[in-house]
């Protein structure tokens, strides 16, 4: 994996959460959407990505992240996205319009919190 | 009858006085004498009166003067004589004998004269006595004389008589032949003192010198003679021939020359000893010359120095006047070098068996040639020597003659087979010597190509950053050293430079840079931060590389972004910093042990800012250390040196290399690294690979720019996130097209951002899903996008006005 990119995964209860942090560009794109989506077994209810710590973003990341959402969507798992509104991430995934696919949290406790409402 | 008896006991008294004076006239006193004589005169005169007038008696008196003029001078006697006349006078004159006067005259006169007669003749007789004794005196001393200057003589003086018998016989003689005078004498010198097998010679000499006419003066002979004690020693006799009273003599002296013989044998054994121990002399330092040979063939040089350095010391072996070392080639001969003799201005290679050299490439065995003629040496570079005298041999490695050696000499020099020898003994470490040398050059070559491939053959194009670096090997004789620099782009934008040095040369210290070179690039591709990279390096090299290595490392990271650099340095010299406006300065402190020295060192990590503008210059110890000089005046140089010079790191590069490094180059490697943080303008352009890993660096160089362009933060993410799709779309068409770089320009028209992504791949139209989103992200970010396809490649146009201010 390219080190301009980290990710840390956590199991919280019956939830996964990434950690991404650096600059997810075209080099890093494909396999840390793999990363991801193994590191969710098929017993929790759903998936945070964390993206408070990235600082990039681009097309080829954008296109991962709808595809994660896809593939969990498919196991009827929930996926949250956190990134902090007003920051180039945040902007980027605005534009997107990335919330059809999965609400976007401006932090990870409101993101928990929303899992834990639904 | 009774007057007869008193002159007969008068006469006897007399008698006895007369007999008394006479035995005993030696021992008596002067005195006594005359008192005797006088008592005679008195007795006699008594007589005379006993005896009456008889004329006869008064000649008695005569015994008396007889005696008187016998024993005193004639005037004593006289005086005896007076006391006589006076004595008988008065006889005469009391007893009247008639005729008193004839009487007194007969008695006293007639003795008076017959003693002053005998006086007279006594008188003679004693004068003639000690003329006669002084003769004799003078004699004896002269004779002393003469024998003490023989006898002192230092050599043997020998008289022979005709007849060869021995007549004098001095000291010298004596202690030479141990016999004494007296027993030399009279006898024959040949039997006395010459061995058998001389005599004959001596008595045919003794012929012609007696035989020859007139005399001879100091003629002389080398004669062999004998001692007493049957030893025999070499003389030489200096012989004269002299005549005597008539008859022939032969003095002579005779030196012992065995002594002076010894001498002579002594010193032709020490002029012999001197020829040895000169000889010996000599082929110690022929040898000690050979081993210089060797010494020289074993040397790690090149073979164009070995070859010089072995012609000459040839040369000296031989004592030559001049030498001259070909070397061959697939047939032919070239001449690698020449001592003594003038260099031929062009040369042709030689074929095997042309010309002298050729002829002994070709015969393989030496050769040697005497007043050779032009023609026969068919070698400008020797016909021009004019030479009385050349050898050649072969010089042979494994079965190939590899070369030929020749030695040359001009009058009155002839090589002789002597030569022929040791010039095949000197050919032999010639022959290895260039082995060597050939095998040596080809490690070095070996040794020099892997070091170069370690080196970055071209740098990378780093946006917003210049960097330029030198790398001069050591001076040609010296192996390869363990210099190395590298410079690494790091995913992320940031830049890693890397100077280093591995102790040691050659093949292993080459091959010690690789390893050090592949493992820091990836651990620095890894993304740690400098002092983890530099403890993983020494952990390795602690670990895996043997401990008997060591080396030296500066590592530097620095983001272009910001133009902040961390760095650490493992035992390296320290950095030269050039800052806007100041003077350069060393980056001291944080200098960490070299690597391979311990196992867990701390490596402490410094940072400091390199402002636009600025450059940082490291280098190897090669560029300021010189044999013999402090290491910090060649240090203090470099400021000096790069004071205000230029601002281009290859001028900076250029500049120290031309400056510290002489002529022919340095003893050491050198190897020299600058970058410069190269301010931005309101135009700029790079060219990047197609490969993903390139994206960061786009983003640092644009983020750097648009911050120049004082855009807001918000500004710089939107602008480098539109400009990084269209970069991704050039990485893509690349890919499909044949991986040419692609290009970015910026440019700045007022608060106008125009920024041009050109590739020159093959356009692909927009996916529905991602290259589609791509695009409308673009043109959701900037406030004009124009994708302009070509037959060439793409070209994506952005353009956006900047609002706020970034505060840069």
């Amino acid at each position: 994996m390219d080190d301009l990119i980290k990710l840390d995964t956590e199991q919280r209860g019956d939830l996964v959460i990434a950690h991404v942090s650096g600059e997810l560009d075209v080099s890093g794109a494909s396999g840390l959407g793999d990363q991801i989506f193994d590191s969710v077994p098929t017993s929790v209810h759903a998936l945070i990505v964390d993206f408070s710590g990235l600082e990039f973003i681009d097309s080829s990341g954008i296109a991962m992240l709808f595809g994660l959402a896809r593939k969990v969507a498919a196991r009827r798992q929930e996926m949250r996205v956190v990134a902090k509104s007003g920051e180039p991430v945040a902007r980027v995934l605005d534009l997107v319009d990335f919330d059809r696919a999965a609400a976007i949290h401006d932090d990870l406790d409101s993101a928990i919190a929303d899992i834990a409402s639904a | 009858m009774v007057k007869d008896l008193q002159l007969v006991v008068l006469a006897g008294c007399a008698g006895l006085l007369a007999a008394y004076v006479y035995w005993r006239a030696e021992r008596l006193a002067l005195w006594e004498l005359h008192v005797a004589v006088a008592l005679g005169t008195v007795v006699l005169t008594f007589a005379n009166d006993f005896m009456g007038p008889a004329a006869l008696y008064p000649v008695l008196y005569t015994w008396i003067v007889l005696y008187a003029f016998y024993f005193f001078e004639t005037r004593w006697a006289l005086a005896h004589v007076a006391f006589i006349g006076l004595s008988y006078g008065l006889l005469l004159g009391f007893e009247h004998h008639p005729s008193p006067v004839t009487r007194w005259l007969l008695a006293v006169g007639t003795p008076t004269v017959v003693g002053l007669l005998i006086s007279r003749l006594l008188a003679r007789l004693r004068a003639e006595g000690a003329q006669a004794e002084q003769r004799a005196y003078e004699l004896r001393q002269s004779e002393a004389r003469t024998r003490l200057v023989l006898d002192s003589a230092p050599d043997a003086f020998i008289t022979l008589d005709a007849d060869g018998l021995i007549v004098t016989w001095n000291a010298a003689a004596e202690r030479l032949f141990g016999w004494t005078t007296a027993e030399a004498v009279g006898r024959p010198m040949r039997a006395l003192i010459l061995p058998a097998e001389s005599r004959d010679r001596h008595d045919q000499r003794r012929r012609e010198l007696m035989e020859s006419e007139g005399l001879v003066s100091g003629r002389m002979f080398e004669v062999e003679f004998q001692r007493r004690d049957g030893s025999t020693f070499a003389g030489e006799a200096t012989v004269s021939k002299v005549e005597i009273g008539g008859e022939l003599f032969l003095p002579g002296f005779i030196h012992d020359i065995s002594e002076r013989q010894r001498r002579q044998e002594e010193r032709e054994a020490l002029l012999r000893e001197q020829a040895a121990r000169a000889e010996a002399e000599r082929v110690a330092e022929m040898v000690s010359g050979m081993q210089l040979l060797v010494d020289a063939a074993l040397a790690h040089r090149t073979l164009d120095d070995i070859v010089s350095d072995l012609v000459t010391r040839v040369r000296a072996v031989l004592g030559a006047d001049a030498a001259s070392i070909y070397l061959a080639n697939d047939g032919y001969l070239t001449l690698g070098a020449t001592s003594g003799g003038s260099r031929p201005d062009s040369l042709h290679p030689l074929p095997f068996g042309v010309g002298f050299p050729g002829r002994v490439a070709e015969s393989r065995e030496p050769l040697v040639a005497h007043d050779p003629t032009p023609e026969e040496l068919a070698d400008p570079a020797l016909a021009k020597l004019n030479l009385d005298s050349v050898i050649g041999v072969p010089l042979i490695t494994e079965g190939d003659v590899t070369g030929v050696l020749v030695v040359c000499a001009t009058e009155p020099r002839r090589f002789g087979s002597e030569d022929v020898g040791l010039l095949r003994l000197a050919a032999d470490r010639v022959a290895l010597g260039l082995d060597h040398a050939r095998v040596y050059e080809r490690e070095h070559r070996i040794a020099e190509t892997l070091q170069r491939s370690l080196l970055p053959d071209h740098l990378p194009e780093l946006p917003g950053l210049a960097v330029a670096a030198r790398y001069l090997p050591a001076a040609a004789e010296a192996e390869v050293g363990g210099d190395w620099y590298d410079v690494i782009p790091i995913p992320g934008g940031n830049v890693g430079l890397v100077m280093g040095d591995v102790a040691g040369k050659g093949l292993a210290a080459a091959s010690m840079v690789g390893q050090l070179r592949s493992a820091l690039r990836a651990y620095a591709l890894e993304g740690h931060q400098p002092a983890q990279v530099v403890d993983q390096l020494n952990r390795l090299f602690w670990t895996e590389l043997g401990e008997s290595q060591m080396a030296t490392l500066i590592y530097v990271v620095l983001d272009p972004a910001d133009g902040s650099v961390r760095w650490v340095n493992a035992g390296h010299l320290p950095p030269l910093m050039l800052a806007n406006e100041q003077s350069p300065r060393f980056l001291e402190g944080g200098r960490s042990v070299p690597l391979g020295v311990m196992p867990f060192p701390s490596f402490e990590e410094l940072s400091f800012r390199l402002d636009p503008g600025a450059s940082l210059v490291l280098y190897t110890d090669g560029l300021v250390e010189r044999p013999g000089a402090n290491i910090d005046d060649g240090l203090a140089q470099l400021p000096r040196i790069l004071g205000d010079g230029p601002v281009s790191p290859s001028e900076l590069c250029d500049k120290l290399l031309g400056e510290l490094v002489p002529e022919g180059g340095a003893p050491d490697d050198v190897a020299v690294l600058a970058l410069r943080n190269v301010p931005m303008a309101d135009r700029f352009s790079a060219e990047f690979p197609p490969q993903p890993e390139a994206l960061s660096s786009m983003r640092s160089l644009l983020r750097r720019w648009l911050r120049h362009a004082d855009g807001t933060d918000q500004e710089i993410a939107e602008i480098t996130t539109a400009c990084g799709e269209a970069a991704t779309n050039a990485i893509e068409h690349a890919g499909a097209g044949g991986g040419a770089a692609f290009e970015v320009l910026g440019r700045l028209h007022g608060r106008e951002v125009d920024i041009t992504v050109r590739d020159y791949g093959a356009w692909r139209a927009p996916r529905e899903d991602d290259q589609g989103r791509g695009l409308s992200l673009m043109q959701a970010l900037m406030d004009s996008v124009e994708v302009t396809p070509t037959h060439e490649g793409t070209s994506v146009r952005l353009r956006r006005t900047l609002n706020g201010s970034g505060g840069a």
